[in-house]
């Protein structure tokens, strides 16, 4: 016993030093996982309270690129509502959750599958391998874990940590994450980012005898659980071809600006757990 | 002023100075070629660094990974900085002890700076260090053994960078001796 102590006593750093390896090891491998921890992430309310301060602070700076933005937007919505304006939207569409609607003289039964929030961005970045957004809307608010976040550009990736006020989002600018896209002939593959830069993003599992050219746009497709179908992703700047499989890679040129942004939506899909849970019945037979 | 009073507040200094300032600089040492890596300069490792000499290693380590997961809540990289951070704690002693010409105990009251080691000794340690934890912390944030000299790369202009920025920091915060003789 009293060598024990003595042990102990003679090589405390040692073992305490092992020891808190151990818990930041355990602390790691804990995150990659997507049930996590939100205590250490910037959902954290301390930290989410910084970052509100410091965006706040820099908040004016960028308000004429936002305004920019906006109308932008507002242009090319105005462009889609014109085109829905004569289309039956009804007549094959698929199963969708029907909207409460309080005036009952309208004989007009609203769906959606998609709830849309704005949410302003508290932090971003760009230089991680994993790079994370966080945004000043919580469990308060609704936000989920697994939730949608898109840009009034393209996507910008999906809630991780969530707490009451704040929730971080994991970016499309992360090795951990890929989205299932779809090119404007409807060929599907995944988009994921290979570091190149917070600009360019790869597609990917696109066979190569399918016909693409520089400058098509790459959409969101149906297959995914968070994002909405036909979100812009980017635009292709480059083919390559991968000898081995017979396969393209294809650079895009990201139409988020990860950079700037200011605004996000988180979208919530309202189908998405009955999905989940169908798909997750089939696989496990 | 008291030693613990000056620590904290530099703790909290540094902190603020990583996260709201430098962890928005976007740095990268050339454009042309794409796969050029893109990095941040960390000097936060630079609290442990400055701490008093007769820091006894249990509290260093302690202080690493207070000072770790601090960096990790606000980079949302839970556990990667802590673990580089210990790492640094625990050998910062030995490499002190190697580096100065006599035993740790005599420089009681004092802390590693330029003044009390003189540039060349200062410059060995803190770049030594600085290139461990990147070496540590750069390893686990890729965990991609396929393009290893992507991640030398990355770990040898971000050390540089960093070390630049912490010689900047040491410029302005040293307090220069007024009275001349």
């Amino acid at each position: 016993m009293r060598n024990f102590i003595l042990f102990i006593r003679r090589f405390f750093n040692l073992i305490l030093f092992l020891g808190l390896e151990i818990v930041c090891v355990i602390l790691i491998s804990r995150t990659n996982t997507l049930q996590g921890n939100d205590i250490i992430s910037s959902a954290n309310t301390v930290a989410g309270i910084i970052y509100q301060k410091q965006s706040d602070l820099v908040y004016y700076f960028g308000l004429r690129k936002m305004n920019d933005s906006l109308l932008n937007e507002n242009a090319q919505l105005r462009k889609k509502i014109d085109l829905m304006h004569s289309v039956d939207t009804l007549k094959d569409s698929v199963v969708h959750v029907k909207l409460k609607e309080e005036d009952t003289t309208k004989h007009i039964v609203k769906y959606a599958d998609y709830m849309y929030m704005t949410a302003r961005v508290i932090n971003n970045s760009t230089n991680a391998s994993d790079n994370y957004i966080t945004i000043n809307r919580g469990s308060k608010d609704g936000v989920g874990k697994g939730f949608a976040v898109i840009s009034g550009t393209g996507i910008v990736g999906r809630v991780e940590h969530v707490s009451a006020r704040f929730a971080s989002v994991l970016s499309v600018l992360s090795a951990k994450q890929r989205v299932s896209a779809k090119l404007k002939n409807g060929t599907n593959g995944f988009v994921i980012w290979d570091e190149k830069g917070p600009d360019i993003l790869t597609m990917i599992d696109v066979s190569k005898d399918v016909n693409v050219k520089k400058g098509d746009s790459i959409f969101t497709n149906n297959f995914s659980l968070y994002f909405p179908p036909d979100i812009l992703i980017g635009t292709v700047i480059k083919i390559e071809e991968e000898k081995k499989k017979g396969m393209l890679i294809i650079s895009l040129l990201s139409s988020t600006n990860f950079h700037n942004l200011q605004y996000v939506y988180v979208v919530d899909n309202k189908m998405a757990l009955e999905k989940k849970q169908l798909e997750d019945s089939t696989s496990k037979k | 002023m008291n030693v613990y009073i000056k620590n904290i507040l530099r703790f909290c200094i540094i902190i603020l100075l990583q996260v709201l300032i430098l962890n928005k600089i976007t740095l990268r040492w050339w454009s042309e070629p794409s796969h050029f890596p893109i990095f941040i300069p960390y000097v936060y490792l630079l609290f442990i660094l400055l701490l008093p000499f007769e820091t006894p290693v249990w509290a260093l380590l302690i202080i690493g990974l207070a000072l770790g997961l601090t960096v990790d809540t606000f980079m949302n990289t839970a556990g990667m900085h802590a673990c580089a951070t210990i790492l640094v704690a625990y050998l910062r002693t030995n490499v002190l002890s190697a580096l100065l010409p006599r035993n740790l105990s005599e420089y009681s009251g004092q802390h590693p700076s330029i003044k009390s080691m003189g540039w060349m000794p200062f410059l060995v340690y803190s770049g030594f260090l600085i290139i461990l934890h990147h070496f540590v912390f750069f390893t686990i944030e890729l965990w991609n053994f396929t393009n290893i000299g992507f991640l030398l790369l990355k770990i040898l202009d971000s050390s540089v960078t960093s070390m630049l920025f912490i010689i900047v920091y040491l410029l302005l915060f040293t307090k220069q001796n007024t009275s001349r003789i």
